[in-house]
Parts: C-alpha cells; sequence; structure tokens
C-alpha cells in the first residue's frame, strides 16, 4: 500500500507511532495528484514547496517528542473560497487571479496550528456559485461532474490525493460533491465554524465542513475546525466536543425520523432503492424508524433563493461594476438578477426561514435524526444542463441537488453525508444525516455505525 | 399581496436598473431580465404564508468581544 493510499485516521496512527514520516506521506500525496490531476483538475494550485516544508517541520516536531494530535503532518486540502497567506486565493473566478491574501482564514490556522500538512487549493464553482466545478472531473467517470461547489475538494478526496478537504456549504456544496463523488461530508451547524477570511456567498446560509474517506476523519477534522470566533458574526460560544468518543455507540436508543414527503418525491429509482436500504440497515442495527412529515416543503427552495441571489449580489456590487466581463456567464447573470429584487422580498425570505426553523424544531420532537438521500440524482453527465424525470419534466441539475440540500442550510442543522451504494453505472450515491442544532457527535455516531456494518466507503475510482 | 408581479423586461427593467445604478447593455438585459423572472417566480410563492408578527432569521450580537 502506497502512504498515499490511507485514510486521515490511519495516516495519522501511523505518523504518531513514527511508523511514517510525514514526508514520506507528502511526497506521496503530491506524486499522486502529479499523476492524476492533469485528468482530474480538482487543483486550483498545488502547494507542493510548501507541503514539504511543513512536512519536515512536523517530522522533526514529533521526532523531538512534540506530537500535536491527528492532523499532525497529514496532507489537506482547502476550498480556493478560503485565504491562504501568501499563496493565490482566487475563487476559481478570473475576477480574483491576482489574489494572494496576506493572512490565513480562520480554518486554515487551526489546520496550521494542528500541524496538517496543506497540499493545495481546490477548484469551486466560481465563487461557490453553482453545483458544476466546470474545472473539475468526476474521478467514478471523467465524462461526469464532481458536483460542487466543493467539487474540486470531492474529487481530491475521490482520487485520494490527500486526506480530507476542506468545502463550504451554502446550497449543499458540501454534501453534493461528497454524495456524487463518494467521499463523507459534514456540513457542521450554522455557527459551528468560522468563516472569517472566506469569501462569502450568502452570509445567512454559509457554513464551511470537511470532506473525507470517513466518518471518523470527519471527526477528526472536526475537532480542529470548529470553535467560537467573535470576528464571524454567525459562530456561537457553545463548547466544542470531543467529536470522535462516542462513534462506536451504535444506533441502539435512537430515533430516526424518515420522511414521508419532500425527499422521495421525485427520486432517481436506483437512489431511492439505495437510500431505503441504508435506513433498513440501519433498523437492522436496533435504531428505531418513525415517519415524519417535513413542514413547508414547498418554501424551501423559494426561501434558499430569496436569501441567497440578493446576499451573493451584495457581495458582489462593486466587483461587478468593475470587473462585470470577468464573471462567468452563469454566475454574472444571478449576480445582475440579485441586484434588480426588492429588499422587502428579501426580509420575507428571513422571515420564512423563521417559520421553517420552528417547524422542524416541532417535527423532531422525539427524534434524534432525520435520514434522506443527499441528492435525488447521482452525478450529471459534464455539459448536462437538466435531469428528465420519467413522467418527462425536466429539472435543471442546479434546482435537483439544492432542493434536498437547502432544508440543511435553511435551518442550520448539522448534516453528513456518508456512501450508501452504487447504480448499476458504478455512480456513487449518498444517504444524508440530518440532526439537532450543535448534534454533530450524533450525526457522526449515526454515520459511523452505518459505515461500519458496510463497504461502501471502502471502494475507491 | 396584490396581484402577479410584471414580468421584468423593456422599461420596468430599465428603470430597476437605473435604481440599482447597474449599467446593463441590450445584451446584459436580456440576459439578466428573464434571470430577474425565474427569482421572482420563486420568491413570489412567498406570498400567501402567514407571517404574523415573526421576525427574520437575522440577528445581531451587541457585545464587542
Amino acid at each position: 500500500m502506497e502512504p498515499y493510499e490511507l485514510r486521515l485516521s490511519e495516516a495519522a496512527e501511523r505518523i504518531r507511532s513514527r511508523e511514517l514520516s510525514p514526508v514520506e506521506l507528502t511526497d506521496s500525496v503530491l506524486g499522486r495528484i502529479e499523476a492524476l490531476d492533469e485528468r482530474v483538475g480538482a487543483f486550483a494550485a498545488v502547494m507542493g514547496d510548501r507541503a514539504v516544508g511543513a512536512a519536515r517541520a512536523a517530522e522533526q516536531e514529533i521526532a523531538g517528542g512534540r506530537y500535536r494530535g491527528p492532523l499532525h503532518g497529514v496532507c489537506i486540502a482547502v476550498k480556493d473560497l478560503l485565504d491562504t497567506a501568501g499563496v493565490p486565493t482566487t475563487s476559481s473566478s478570473r475576477t480574483r487571479a491576482d489574489n494572494v491574501p496576506a493572512a490565513n482564514a480562520a480554518v486554515v490556522d487551526h489546520l496550521e496550528a494542528a500541524g496538517a500538512v496543506i497540499v493545495g487549493k481546490t477548484h469551486t464553482h466560481e465563487f461557490a456559485y453553482g453545483v458544476i466545478t466546470p474545472t473539475t472531473r468526476n474521478p467514478w467517470d471523467l465524462d461526469r461532474i464532481p458536483g460542487g461547489s466543493s467539487g474540486g475538494s470531492g474529487a481530491a478526496v475521490a482520487a485520494r490525493m490527500c486526506q480530507g478537504a476542506i468545502g463550504t456549504d451554502t446550497g449543499g456544496s458540501v454534501r453534493i460533491p461528497a454524495a456524487v463523488c463518494g467521499t463523507v461530508g459534514l456540513k457542521p451547524t450554522y455557527g459551528r465554524v468560522s468563516r472569517r477570511g472566506t469569501a462569502s456567498l450568502s452570509w445567512s446560509l454559509d457554513h464551511i465542513g470537511p470532506l473525507t474517506g470517513s466518518v471518523r476523519d470527519a471527526a477528526l477534522m472536526m475537532d480542529v475546525i470548529a470553535g467560537y470566533d467573535r470576528a464571524d458574526p454567525a459562530t456561537r460560544d457553545v463548547p466544542v466536543p470531543r467529536h470522535g468518543e462516542g462513534l462506536s455507540a451504535g444506533v441502539e436508543n435512537l430515533v430516526l425520523g424518515v420522511p414521508r414527503n419532500y425527499f422521495f418525491d421525485r427520486i432517481d429509482p436506483e437512489v431511492e432503492a439505495a437510500v431505503r436500504a441504508a435506513i433498513g440497515r440501519l433498523e437492522d442495527l436496533g435504531a428505531e424508524l418513525r415517519e415524519v412529515d417535513l413542514p413547508h416543503p414547498e418554501l424551501y427552495m423559494p426561501a434558499e433563493f430569496g436569501i441567497l441571489v440578493p446576499e451573493a449580489s451584495a457581495y458582489h456590487q462593486e466587483t461587478l461594476r468593475k470587473l462585470g466581463d470577468l464573471y462567468t456567464e452563469d454566475v454574472r447573470m444571478f449576480l445582475e438578477a440579485g441586484e434588480l429584487m426588492l429588499a422587502t422580498d428579501y426580509i420575507r425570505a428571513q422571515r420564512v426561514r423563521t417559520l421553517i426553523q420552528q417547524g422542524w424544531r416541532d417535527m423532531f420532537a422525539g427524534i434524534d435524526a432525520v435520514l434522506a438521500p443527499t441528492l435525488p440524482a447521482v452525478a450529471a453527465r459534464a455539459g448536462e444542463l437538466a435531469f428528465t424525470w420519467p413522467d418527462g419534466v425536466e429539472e435543471p441539475v442546479i434546482n435537483c441537488y439544492v432542493r434536498t440540500s437547502a432544508p440543511g442550510n435553511l435551518t442550520g442543522l448539522p448534516a453528513l453525508s456518508v456512501p450508501c451504494g452504487f447504480n448499476s453505472e458504478g455512480l456513487p450515491i449518498g444517504l444524508q444525516i440530518i440532526g439537532r442544532p450543535f448534534a454533530e457527535p450524533t450525526v457522526l455516531r449515526i454515520g459511523a455505525a452505518y459505515e461500519t456494518a458496510t463497504d461502501w466507503s471502502d471502494r475507491h475510482p | 399581496m396584490a396581484g402577479p408581479r410584471p414580468g421584468c423586461s423593456g422599461p420596468t427593467l430599465d428603470e430597476l436598473a437605473r435604481m440599482a445604478r447597474l449599467d446593463l447593455t441590450p445584451e446584459r438585459k436580456a440576459v439578466a431580465g428573464p434571470a430577474v423572472d425565474l427569482v421572482y417566480g420563486l420568491v413570489d410563492q412567498l406570498d400567501s404564508v402567514d407571517l404574523g408578527d415573526l421576525a427574520p432569521a437575522t440577528a445581531f450580537d451587541a457585545r464587542w468581544e
């Protein structure tokens, strides 16, 4: 086995026990990137020299008895939306082609403080405003998209070009690439992870989270990146748990909600079969299932876009006027549209968000988490603009992917995607586990129980 | 809400862009107008929701640290 093939937790254990050097691991990972990324296109920038320097420093520290923890010396990729001091941070946009930040994003600071080796910046759909990531392809089928907007992070983890990656999620952008690339992806609770130094798509809906090869790996990354930060007014001063502590506790005595409406309303039959089989598996493992009715489902997409579109336009207001021609066409179109919306319509969407939150709080009475498909479909083909459903209805890819993701963003609840099978073409399918506020340990526990009972996460493209 | 919203084209689009102080060429108007209609088509589905005194899901923290 080559070092790059190790999962984060496996590499961490070997580094801790000094069976594996961070330099050896980093060299192996950089070699993997060199060999594959020309075809996958996951990385906007590879930070080879800096990564080797960090790996050497980690090696010396560990040899000197100063082991910092499980991320010390392991290779992490960071979405190009997050600032990295002295390294180009472009948000995959020509408008920021020359942007070299002076300081790190909060998450990057946390990762470096934990001793992680940052190997590169991963591509995003421009400014995270889309679900395609056109620069990047899906490692399971290079004719298909990796999802987005954190498509580079999903592809990099799936192709084992890093042990873990950071993504952002405003309408599903961690969970979408996780599902279609066959990785684990966690959108934490709104306010759990600081967004300081991260380009915003929508301040009200933006979240940052990890994409990894296993649930345990996601827990290890959460231990490092979670926490209160006054510089991000959304963060909350809620104690950070040890996310990995309860991973082996199983699902006995947990009550899991299974939606009767919305999530299964229009879904690929193979995806539905895989997700329902996963739900059945969790019941076999001891969970009690309870059917639930999602409140106000007709309001999710209107509220999501009613908030996101004008907030994105506010963020880009000045740049749109100065450098409008440099945006890609799909992003520019919606930035212009958001400029022309009324403030009262935006505030109405924010009030509806409160209504949705109250409805979900009531629905969660007596249950620990909700189980659902992460997405209604598998990875679209590159260039495919819409899915055609059996009844002849065409649905744009973005609508299809966002409609099962948006509830997590609007409610701010923690939502985990774990691999739960493959379709007949060998494309990954994701199970979504949505928990109570700040109950990341519970959704990780459920995900770990399912992952341990199956072998989906052991498969690689 | 009182009746359907007018489509965003012609003088309506011109006036909205003028109020936003956003220069839109005829080519940009041809793209932006339908996009505005698309977004409003979604947002208008919120018209019939009875919100009473419900506050928006926004907050401000007055603490300095």
